[in-house]
């Protein structure tokens, strides 16, 4: 196993789990200056305006299918940077988006591209005021790669260190289906099940006094945001294995690829913490906006994520490591 | 099924009270070991009764040397296609997956049907086939289908011999596996003279097997008892059968940790000769062979398939064998105690 | 890797069935059982490998009545 031993980035170091991590610190090593910036560790950095703050955010998207049921690349390039403002409590004021596009590339598919992202924009009033083209040859890149920014103004930011023990753990609908209709189309599977990938920033601003810490599950999934929220913030989280906010497809899919749903990104859900005595209000103005959000967990002194499991027994729920890939045997 | 559950809990709580002496089950498939994880079944269990992984994950018995051979083959320019989770078992020089990285065509698969179609395009193609009668049906039906197989396929049932040869290993039961006994039927398990019972994969599936064998230590009756009937048939899955047998015949295999067990392989037979990697490639990997260097490790996988030691008995456990970098085919899997115990264990 | 979960045959074509597990449909090799529309099976791989029976769970309804 010698060139294990760090010389070449590997595909796992990818998927946002503990492998990713420790690609990230390796890069961020280099940046010491950090200035007035805060919250350099999450979804977005923070600069203080004195009466407001600033929320700057970027994400990278390579997609594959770039098309799948509920949404394409550039609906999830705008709405995961709007979520990773919206995630901080932020209001998003504007984004930009550069595309790196391969050589031969149908202007019909870059077409339908360009008009799902319009739509988001215009829905959630988020306007697209900056941006950069580039085109390379072919087989450089695979098809298009989005890269999107965003800045956001907010009042109160939402720390992922702010759970405290005696809160309630809420989803705000089912999790992991965009991965579900990903997954089903690449592996041939039929179902009726569609991406989640939407803007959370309307949601998250009708209930962001509330929340004591809030996430959105994408890579990694919700077995990695409540990780983070859990270690951040230094508590234990205990899910209940008979709340769980799957759907039976979700559920399905996970057994049949033997992939562990807990893994499975989410492109328009956020999972948060709320103090107990606010959590069934929060939820009734969440469920105006999708009637699966609940309460699927609480959270306690201790540390990590564990399942009560039906039977009675507690397992922990780990960061996912490497990437997703169906096993066999 | 919270009823249920209880009901199962507290007639294993009592039953164990009354037997009152250190009891040892093995399940024997890599799956129910996952089940037990996950639902924390360890646990649950009275004090006296300790549940051991062996040897039922397919990925962590199949030997290094087979492993090195379709590296070998893989670095030679032989396209492969294999299971997803065989493609990080390390080999003496390297696993698939750093032969790939390497250059070399490896195809994960998910269904070796999809084998049969990329062979209409890569003639030369190899099916690693590994896994116990329940995937050597589907090998079976490839190779009827015209592909080139290497076969690593085992049998399970003298795999269990092997073990209760062995007098270091003290168990008083098995769990016997779900989806093996489904393709070969309850019967054969008969020979053994030890409390078993077939289970399905569900937290109170095995509950229920593990009430099953507190049941019959108690009568004193040990016997095969299927808490699968709902699957599991007592003659098998004969036409499954059927086509294993036409297609392949009855050698001995090398087992990770158990060494070679007699009997217990299935190699193809001559009839179908032309799609038999080691008849096609006979030359090549006698070559490859030749080049191979084993390399001595301290890892401990045969110990700890046979459930003779726990996984943080081994030295490499944790320190320099982890799921992200494994040493051990028992870290590779999802289904190696050592991958298992790393991610459940507290 | 077993799966737990049978799925329910939706459709035949020769060695091929469309097989559904709980909403989330799969084109399944059927050449290692006899099966009709509308029976479970256990998949391995892509393989159905047994025909199920649809009541769930009748050991543990057994186990229950029993005790």
């Amino acid at each position: 196993m010698e060139n294990k031993n760090n010389k070449f980035v590997e595909l796992e170091q990818g998927g946002g789990g503990n492998m990713s991590n420790e690609l990230i610190f390796e890069i961020r090593k280099f940046f010491p200056v950090v200035k007035n910036w805060k919250n350099i560790k999450d979804d977005g950095a923070v600069f203080d305006l004195g009466k407001e703050k600033l929320v700057f955010t970027t994400d990278a998207f390579i997609v594959d299918p770039i098309f799948f049921p509920g949404g394409d690349i550039g609906k999830i390039a705008i709405c995961g940077t709007i979520n990773d403002l919206s995630v901080m409590g932020a209001v998003p004021i504007g984004i930009s988006l550069s595309l790196v596009i391969e050589d031969g590339f149908p202007k019909d598919d870059l077409k339908k591209i360009m008009q799902s992202i319009g739509k988001i924009s215009k829905e959630t009033g988020v306007p697209i005021v900056t941006g950069d083209t580039k085109v390379t040859e072919k087989g450089k890149i695979d098809k298009i790669e989005i890269t999107t920014s965003g800045i956001g103004l907010a009042s109160k930011i939402i720390e992922n260190g702010g759970a405290k023990a005696g809160d309630a753990v809420i989803a705000s609908g089912n999790l992991g289906e965009h991965t579900v209709a990903l997954l089903a189309s690449r592996f041939n599977y039929q179902t009726k099940i569609k991406s989640d990938c939407q803007s959370l920033t309307k949601e998250i601003q009708s209930i962001a006094r509330y929340l004591t810490a809030c996430k959105d599950p994408t890579r990694g999934g919700v077995a990695a945001v409540l990780n983070e929220i859990a270690e951040k913030s230094k508590i234990k989280i205990i899910l209940n294995e008979t709340d769980l906010p799957f759907a039976k497809e979700t559920v399905a899919l996970s057994g049949l690829l033997g992939i562990d749903k807990f893994s499975f990104p989410s492109e328009g859900r956020f999972v948060a913490t709320v103090a107990k005595k606010d959590a069934e209000k929060v939820i009734k103005v969440l469920q105006r906006f999708n009637r699966k959000a609940k309460i699927i967990g609480t959270v306690t002194k201790g540390n990590g994520v564990w399942l009560k499991t039906k039977l009675g027994g507690e397992k922990k729920i780990e960061v996912p490591r490497g990437k997703l890939i169906p096993r066999i045997c | 099924m919270r009823i249920t559950t209880n009901k199962i809990l507290s007639e294993i709580e009592k039953k164990a009270t009354q037997i009152d002496r250190p009891l040892r089950f093995m399940e024997l498939c890599g799956t129910h070991s996952q089940t037990i994880a996950e639902h924390g079944i360890k646990e649950l269990m009275p004090k006296n009764i300790s549940l051991v992984s062996g040897p039922g994950c397919p990925v962590c018995v199949t030997d290094q040397s087979d492993i090195d051979i379709v590296v070998g083959l893989a670095l030679f320019g032989i396209p492969i296609a294999v299971y997803g989770d065989t493609m990080q078992v390390p080999g003496n020089l390297m696993s698939l997956e750093e032969a790939k990285r390497n250059g070399a065509d490896v195809r994960i698969i998910y269904s070796i049907s999809e084998a049969v179609e990329m062979q209409k395009e890569k003639p030369n193609l190899v099916f690693f086939g590994l896994g116990f009668e329940t995937t050597s049906g589907m090998t079976a039906w490839a190779i009827k289908n015209g592909l080139t197989v290497y076969s690593a396929h085992k049998l399970f049932p003298p795999a269990m011999e092997a073990l209760l040869r062995n007098k270091k290993i003290k168990l008083d039961g098995f769990i016997d596996p779900g989806h093996v006994s489904a393709i070969i039927g309850t019967e054969v398990f008969q020979k053994f003279e030890i409390p078993q019972v077939v289970a399905g994969f569900s937290g109170e599936d095995v509950l229920l097997a593990i009430d099953m064998l507190l049941g019959q230590i108690l009568e004193n009756k040990p016997r095969v008892e299927n808490a699968y009937e709902r699957l599991v048939k007592k003659g098998g899955n004969k036409k499954a059968l059927a086509m294993i047998f036409e297609v392949f015949e009855v050698g001995n295999a090398k087992w990770r940790g158990l060494g070679e067990i007699k009997g217990s392989g299935l190699k193809i037979r001559k009839k179908y000769q032309k799609q038999d990697a080691q008849f096609v490639h006979k030359k090549l990997i006698e070559k490859i062979k030749k080049k191979i260097k084993i390399k001595p490790s301290a890892c401990k996988c045969g110990e700890v398939l046979q459930g003779l030691i726990e996984p943080k008995a081994c030295p490499l456990f944790g320190k320099i064998c982890t799921p992200e970098n494994p040493k051990g085919a028992c870290m590779v899997s999802v289904e190696g105690s050592c991958n298992m115990e790393y991610r459940y264990g507290k | 890797m077993c799966l737990a979960i049978p799925g329910k045959i939706m459709a035949i074509k020769n060695q091929l069935a469309t097989v559904d597990f709980s909403g989330i449909e799969k084109e399944i090799n059927i050449s290692l059982v006899d099966v009709k529309i509308g029976e479970y099976v256990m998949v391995h791989a892509g393989f159905a490998i047994e025909k199920m029976d649809d009541e769930y769970a009748k050991e543990m309804q057994g186990y229950l009545k029993k005790k």
